[in-house]
């Protein structure tokens, strides 16, 4: 087992794979930069490229440029509030709030530090799991997958704004968005549901369109209407400094970072959640840090926690999203299913095998995300100066390029002008939400786990009856999330006795 | 070199005719899905090998139109795209029963297109777990306790083909759809939520070489490795059962169709009629895609819409049964 450890590192370090895999890092980059643009596409266009390689060579090019665009999506989401990748968005709530104050510094290094936590944790998640996958992964049946997706959907206590009216509205919002989830065709009868009688939306609503609409159109028209730059009044020489602070934060909240960064491991081990669910989870978590209600109300103002903890859990959920691809050759994500395609090409079959005879290749992808998110940690704190300076340019300059930017994301989902009109759509959604003052996490938060919750209700109701509710996972996982609606109840309680 | 003589004797016919030439021109390949999938895989291997056999080899690239299980798409190559061989389709097989069942939204006739010919046929199979007592399907029609199936839902082979073993050979089978892929359907197998699934031969075969489900009986169309499995159609007790089998399976010649726009001149769908068969029976593809797991079968384009004629030309009857149980999906 040591040795394959070893070894492992031993193979990417070959000049030829290590070549290979800044190769990926330099295109992932990007990838991650643009809005839009996903991680799964880019590794489609890719894949042809490995046809002549040596399988440690084409894992760290292709994983080496999957694992670092959610590290630089972060980045578009604070400095902009454009959500590089779907699985960056949550960040934007706080990020990008802390941009606008002034700190883009501060948020990037907290969001990079806190990232390369989080990959370092899921890369060592991966390698101590690889005794244990299997009975790990079995574990997680229907009915154990519905009761995630509920304690996920529990989090909207923790999301919502204090008090009852925000509790309403939060949770009104999250039923806005499980309705949401329903849209397109139901996989039971085969019914269109709220298409509108259209082809576009038969297949349910598209993610990116609608964060990308929900998300960075608000700010754009905050933007234009504040007629300054993205920093505001900020004084010019603060925007730059903060990014030691930044990584002074994670290490401050190194507790929050490490639990988060496992929650990501978890969702990402868990095939069938997806890869945005896990940001958003840690950010509820994040929240639930907060010992008083003013600290709360800090959330979505600018708290730094709010960057640590989904910055954590996007990185960390890759090393886990690998377990299964690996272990049962069953990927968890369109990412991992292209990957594992990668696998046949390159002659070696996902199973059982790849935790003895090929141990040393699997262990070289631990090693392959390790490097990579180490190498453009580094890289993006060298440019960090460059990049926190955009938030200090004129507004009228800056929107048009955000402009441009958020519409080409958005369309290159599906390469339909549909795909403008729910920006559009949901953009007048998100503004009036924000000056509203009604949450827009609950929203996505519903829209993410909808069809997940319910395609899993089905299937365990369908199979089990009601011997499901039984089950001792499935249990723990209720008291879990009655746990997790309680606490901003238990923590109000809390605040109030200590004030009076 | 034997891949050259190919190549020439693939081109000498065109010569003779009067050529179309391609040469620093684009051609599209528009696929009806997400990247990532099989018929993704295909277009972009394709596009790959293609260029070579056209007249002028011009550069082909892919675009993905995603959307309304590939109807848009269809939508597209039959109204919006030119007759001038720049742009080429490919879509879900199941579009004809689409176009059959009058699903709302579809604007193409299927026998209208110029049919260039499919890149694979997929033989769909049930297949269950190898540790249950059922060794065949003998053995799994007297099963007493039902045998859950998982499916990813209405529409997919992994639901319809099990759906008509059940309803139509009275198979003790308990359908459980919902799962979101059928890699999800797997993972399900072997955690031992569902017995077995059904599903193309090709991306079964990992886990039947594995040893954790063993095949148990096939649709019409046939694959190596497969030919001793029983036939479906083989076992309906009434002629209308056998004829919905029959329709079921009948887009499965075609899995991976590949299509012009209507009206496309004579030669130029000849010559990529001549460009694709020589693609696709070319022995280092093959090889090629047989190591990324899919196997590609070369069906002609006259073949192709034989299969058409036959599948829209069912009499009303059968088409109303037929609704009643497959709907068209995913």
């Amino acid at each position: 087992m040591l040795d394959a450890f070893v070894q492992g590192l031993v193979l990417v370090l070959q000049w030829k794979a290590f070549a290979f895999m800044l190769a990926g890092i330099f295109v992932g980059f990007w990838v991650g930069l643009l809005p839009g643009l996903g991680g799964a596409t880019t590794l489609a266009l890719m894949l042809p490229f490995i046809y002549n390689m040596q399988p440690v060579e084409a894992f760290a090019f292709l994983l080496g440029m999957h694992s670092v665009v959610a590290t630089t999506g972060d980045i578009t989401s604070i400095l902009f509030g454009v959500p590089g990748e779907a699985t960056t968005a949550a960040i934007i709530l706080d990020g990008h709030a802390m941009a606008k104050k002034g700190e883009a510094g501060r948020a990037l290094g907290a969001a990079l530090a806190s990232s390369l936590v989080g990959a370092l944790i899921g890369a060592a998640a991966l390698a101590a799991a690889i005794p244990v996958v299997r009975p790990l992964v079995l574990t997680f049946g229907s009915p154990e997958l519905f009761m995630l997706a509920i304690v996920g959907l529990a989090f909207i206590a923790s999301l919502s704004a204090q008090g009852a009216r925000g509790m309403v509205r939060g949770f009104l919002a999250g039923g806005l968005g499980l309705f949401l989830a329903m849209i397109g065709q139901d996989p039971q009868a085969g019914m269109a549901r709220y298409t509108l009688d259209t082809l576009y939306l038969w297949q349910g609503l598209d993610l990116v369109p609608v964060l990308v609409g929900l998300f960075a159109i608000p700010e754009i028209i905050d933007l234009v209407v504040r007629g300054t730059s993205i920093a505001g009044d900020a004084p010019a020489g603060r925007i730059n400094r903060g990014a030691l602070e930044g990584v002074k934060d994670v290490f401050r909240h190194f507790w929050l970072t490490i639990r988060c960064a496992l929650i990501g491991t978890f969702i990402g081990i868990t095939p069938g959640l997806g890869g945005a669910v896990a940001q958003w989870m840690a950010y509820g978590h994040a929240t639930q840090s907060a010992r008083t209600p003013e600290e709360r109300k800090g959330f979505g103002q600018g708290d730094v926690r709010g960057v640590i903890g989904p910055g954590a859990a996007c990185n960390s959920k890759e090393g886990g999203a690998l377990i299964p691809t690996i272990a049962f050759g069953v990927p968890g994500s369109t990412s991992m299913a292209i990957l594992l395609g990668g696998f046949f090409l390159l002659g070696l079959v996902p199973g059982p095998d790849m935790l003895t005879k090929h141990l040393d290749v699997t262990f070289s992808l631990v090693w392959t995300i390790v490097l990579a998110n180490i190498i453009t940690v580094a890289a993006c704190f060298l440019l960090l100066n460059r990049l926190t300076a955009l938030t200090a340019i004129q507004g009228h300059l800056l929107v048009p390029v955000v402009l441009v930017l958020v519409f080409i994301g958005s369309y290159t989902s599906n390469s339909s002008y549909a795909d403008l009109i729910v920006t559009m759509v949901f953009g007048a959604v998100g503004y009036f939400m924000v000056v509203a003052g009604w949450p827009r996490a609950p929203l996505v938060l519903g829209l993410v786990l909808g069809k997940i919750a319910e395609n899993y209700l089905y299937i365990s109701v369908a199979r089990y009856d009601a011997a499901w509710l039984g089950r001792p996972v499935v249990i723990v996982l209720l008291v879990i999330a009655v746990g997790v609606v309680l606490y901003p109840i238990v923590q109000a309680l809390r605040a109030r006795r200590s004030h009076g | 070199m034997k891949w050259k003589l190919a190549l020439l004797g693939a081109l000498l016919p065109i010569v003779a005719a009067a050529q179309p030439n391609f040469a620093g021109k684009t051609v599209t390949i528009v696929v009806g899905y997400k990247p990532g999938g099989g018929y993704d895989a295909t277009a972009r291997m394709l596009a790959r090998h293609l260029p070579d056999r056209l007249p002028g080899k011009p550069t082909v690239i892919v675009q993905n139109m995603p959307g309304g299980n590939s109807i848009i798409a269809a939508n597209h190559m039959y109204n919006v795209a030119k007759p001038d061989g720049l742009t080429l389709g490919t879509f879900n097989r199941n579009l004809p029963i689409a176009q059959l069942t009058k699903v709302q939204g579809v604007k193409y006739d299927m026998l209208k297109f110029a049919w260039i010919g499919s890149a694979a046929n997929e033989a769909t199979i049930l297949a269950i777990r190898n540790d249950l007592p059922y060794k065949n399907f003998e053995e799994l029609r007297k099963a007493k306790e039902p045998v859950v199936i998982g499916s990813t839902g209405p529409g997919a082979n992994t639901h319809d083909f099990p759906l008509l073993l059940k309803d139509l050979l009275s198979l003790n089978l308990k359908i459980v759809s919902g799962y979101s892929s059928s890699a999800d359907i797997m993972l399900a197998v072997e955690r031992k939520e569902v017995d077995g699934r059904a599903g193309s031969y090709n991306s079964l075969k990992p886990f039947i070489d594995r040893k954790l489900v063993r095949p148990i009986i096939r649709a019409r169309s046939n694959e190596a490795g497969i030919e001793q499995l029983p036939i479906d159609e083989s076992f309906a007790k009434t002629p209308r059962a056998k004829a919905i089998m029959a329709l079921r399976s009948a887009p499965e010649v075609i899995a991976r169709p590949y299509v012009l726009p209507p009206n496309t001149p004579a030669d130029i769908v000849k010559a990529y009629r001549d460009a694709f068969a020589a693609t696709i029976k070319d022995p280092a593809l093959v090889a090629e895609a047989q190591k990324a797991q899919f196997d590609l079968d070369y069906t002609s384009g006259d073949e192709a819409v034989k299969v058409l004629k036959e599948v829209l030309s069912q009499p009303k009857d059968i088409v109303d049964e037929f609704s009643k149980y497959v709907k068209f999906g995913e």
